[in-house]
């Protein structure tokens, strides 16, 4: 009953907000000028003695140089960029993909045994071995010794699967496809670190596995995803043995070009039988 | 690990002398091993410059074909190369050779009996930009604040590149070279060229074949054509009203240059003494020697730095053998039996959300009609543009590119795109799954308009060796 009453006062609102704003007053809030975009963050030495090089410098890295300062400090608005980029950061880490927008790639979840975000990240060894739960799953529902095992899981940023996956998994199957790979029953890992290849290889015994997950965000970028590769991959595996691609975002590494990469990788680790720094590429 | 070498070879054919030069290029990863693998020239080592020859002519306007030929197949022999080592290079045919009689027979005669890669280029703009990288100008620039101009003189042009930070911020060419009249110890006028004429009649100066000049009007000649050149570079006169001086430029005005390098055969002779008599002067049967040393005398009376070259009369070929060849990204779609294609005209559309099939379609058509002859391969297509490209939009423009290309010319059987993103491989894949052609889509390649594209066999299993002709023999 509350929930129906606290709907009608919100419409009730929503009309007297629509009636005391026409239409033609509700821009868009870019063109109000209400939203900063990239451009309004920016801020650069006001007289460079070398402005060519300054230039040359500042493209070379996505990284805060040639921002100015007042005294010895940053500038307010450089402060404020740092503080907005490292609470989009923490809000990676602790967002959820949500059920959706799984099933529009016919991804089924499973946990791992990282209970919930605060264990997840005080205790990586949880977030590298599945639930029995979900070892029954994937042992029912899942294709077993397939080629190709392709898993996407979360790890530390939930937002950089829902901002590439669209991207990366479609190229990722084309290039399957044209490399005459087949390809298992895909899945989805909530609270998963890379290592739990190692347990889903054990399960399912791929000949190559390929991981999709989120990467721990930074001050540049809180969507990045990379793309680790191992051949059998098992109990024992070591860094060493596998492959990535890293930095795979709008920014970085352009999602459908990794996708359609991936699978000439997997592709030379068959014909080599072998992974990480024993695969020549 | 990583890495591999490739021997280039260098070229140029010019006006009064011909040279050839052998370099090996270092090709390495350059991208760290968590990217997806990027590689570049990393080191460009010049092994062998041969001795410089005077260019074997028929007439004074047709080359000797036949002892060009055997001088090239001497010098392969020398160095102990057979066509199959040399995996990139350029043919340059430079200056005023390159408007004479059978140049385009000569540089695809030349193209493909000098090496597998090895391309043919010409066009004073590219020359004057070989010329600044050859000549060191262009590393100079990287250490420097300073805009640098590399004034490259032969024969008969002088190419002049302006760089800044290593990169190319304009090309002018002037019509002053060494051999744009050729004279005897006597002074006796033994060839005038015909693209001084028009200055020469412009500054009233009375030059024809027969007559006998002084060494005093000979340096009043030269040390005119050394002020006008540098008038223009110092921006004290304007491009346009010297017409008659300029041959080709990129501007209708320069940026202002600080410092200068003088390279070429002329750029040579600059460092030897300056001629005192008649008999020195001629030394080579033309003005060549007096020209190096009023130029020297005459950039004293402005504000420029002079730098001292590292190559002079080498730096075109040395140029030519290191530079221009360049590298497609490490993740393309290519079919390695199609390659390698030469000569590929390109026609150009950007990337974009709102109209790109219309765009393609209008490209497609002023490709249709310009580059005919070729059924197989009409021409290659450029991508341009920023856009960031999602899926659905790799699949919808792959699909229109497909559509286009099956309408307008249905007797293709090959795809060429290069793209300046790095996207190569996903398209190529999306074409693949979508068109029935043979699909060569390459990327990170910088290409405009009417260039003409060359794409060599694979030197790693996806790494082409590309050279861009923006000036090419039709």
């Amino acid at each position: 009953m509350k929930e129906k009453q606290i709907e009608l006062i919100v419409q009730k609102v929503m009309e007297q907000l629509q009636a005391k704003f026409p239409t033609e007053n509700r821009a868009d809030p870019i063109d109000k000028g209400l939203i900063f975009t990239e451009k309004d963050w920016e801020t650069s030495i006001p007289k460079p003695a070398f402005q060519e090089g300054v230039a040359d410098l500042i493209t070379s890295t996505p990284a805060r140089i040639g921002v100015w300062r007042t005294g010895t400090r940053p500038l307010t608005k450089t402060m404020l960029k740092l503080q907005f980029d490292h609470a989009a950061a923490i809000d990676a880490v602790g967002g959820e993909v949500l059920e959706n927008y799984l099933e529009e790639f016919a991804l089924f979840t499973v946990e791992t045994c990282y209970e919930n975000k605060e264990v997840y990240l005080k205790r990586p060894d949880k977030g590298r071995v599945l639930t029995d739960a979900a070892v029954q799953t994937i042992t029912e529902r899942c294709h077993n010794r397939p080629q190709v095992q392709i898993v996407v899981s979360d790890g530390l940023s939930a937002c950089a699967v829902e901002t590439n996956l669209k991207d990366v998994y479609p190229a990722l199957l084309d290039s399957l496809q044209l490399n005459n790979l087949t390809c298992g029953t895909p899945f989805f890992v909530k609270g998963g670190r890379v290592a739990c290849m190692d347990h889903i290889g054990e399960i399912l015994e791929p000949e190559v596995l390929v991981l999709l997950i989120g990467e721990r965000p930074g001050l540049v970028s809180a969507s990045s995803m990379s793309a680790y590769m191992c051949y059998r991959p098992r109990k024992g595996i070591v860094e060493s043995d596998r492959n990535v691609i890293s930095n795979i975002h709008p920014l970085g590494t352009p999602p459908v070009e990794a996708g359609a990469h991936i699978g000439t990788v997997l592709q030379k680790m068959l014909e080599q039988k072998a992974s990480g720094v024993k695969l020549e590429l | 690990m990583s890495t591999v070498v490739i021997k280039s070879v260098g070229i140029d054919i010019g006006t009064s002398t011909s040279k050839f030069m052998m370099s090996e290029l270092t090709l390495g990863r350059v991208s760290s091993h968590f990217s997806l693998p990027q590689f570049d020239i990393i080191e460009r080592k010049v092994t062998y410059v041969s001795e410089i020859i005077a260019t074997p002519l028929k007439n004074e306007e047709e080359i000797d074909l036949p002892s060009l030929v055997s001088w090239l197949e001497k010098e392969y022999q020398q160095v102990g190369l057979t066509l199959s080592d040399i995996k990139s290079g350029a043919v340059i045919i430079t200056g005023e050779t390159a408007i004479k009689k059978n140049a385009d027979a000569l540089i695809h005669y030349l193209a493909e009996r000098s090496g597998d890669f090895v391309v043919a280029i010409a066009g004073a703009s590219l020359e004057a930009v070989l010329a600044g990288k050859g000549s060191g100008a262009a590393r100079h620039s990287q250490s420097s604040r300073a805009a640098i101009a590399n004034i490259d003189i032969g024969g008969g042009t002088a190419n002049v590149v302006v760089f800044q930070q290593g990169k190319v911020l304009e090309t002018i060419t002037f019509h002053v070279g060494g051999r744009l009249i050729e004279i005897n110890s006597l002074g006796e006028v033994l060839r005038v060229s015909p693209s001084l004429k028009p200055w020469l009649c412009f500054k009233k100066f009375r030059v024809e074949k027969g007559m006998r000049l002084s060494l005093t009007e000979l340096i009043e000649i030269t040390s005119g054509l050394c002020g006008d050149l540098l008038d223009v570079l110092a921006g004290e006169k304007t491009i346009s009203s010297l017409e008659n001086l300029v041959h080709s430029t990129s501007c209708q005005g320069l940026p202002r240059i600080q410092e200068v390098m003088v390279s070429g055969g002329v750029g040579r002779l600059a460092l030897e003494a300056p001629p005192a008599t008649l008999a020195d002067v001629a030394k080579f049967n033309d003005i060549g020697p007096l020209l190096a040393s009023e130029l020297m005398k005459a950039v004293k009376r402005y504000h420029f730095n002079v730098v001292e070259a590292a190559q002079t009369s080498s730096a075109t070929v040395i140029g030519a053998g290191t530079q221009t060849t360049k590298l497609s990204g490490a993740t393309i779609s290519i079919q390695p039996e199609l390659l390698p294609l030469r000569n590929i005209p390109v026609v150009k559309a950007a990337l974009s959300e709102m109209d790109f099939e219309q765009q393609m379609e209008q490209a497609f058509l002023k490709g249709k009609e310009w580059f005919v002859g070729n059924d197989r391969l009409p021409f290659a297509i450029g991508l341009g543009g920023t856009l960031y490209l999602s899926y659905l939009m790799l699949k919808e423009i792959a699909g229109s590119i497909g559509n286009l290309y099956a309408k307008y010319f249905p007797s293709a059987e090959v795809l060429a795109v290069v793209c300046e993103n790095d996207m190569a491989k996903a398209l190529g894949q999306a074409l693949r799954l979508q068109t029935k052609f043979q699909v060569i889509c390459i990327d990170q390649i910088g290409i405009e308009h009417g260039d003409y594209i060359d794409i060599g066999a694979p030197l790693k299993d996806e790494l082409v060796p590309v050279v861009v002709k923006t000036l090419a023999f039709s």
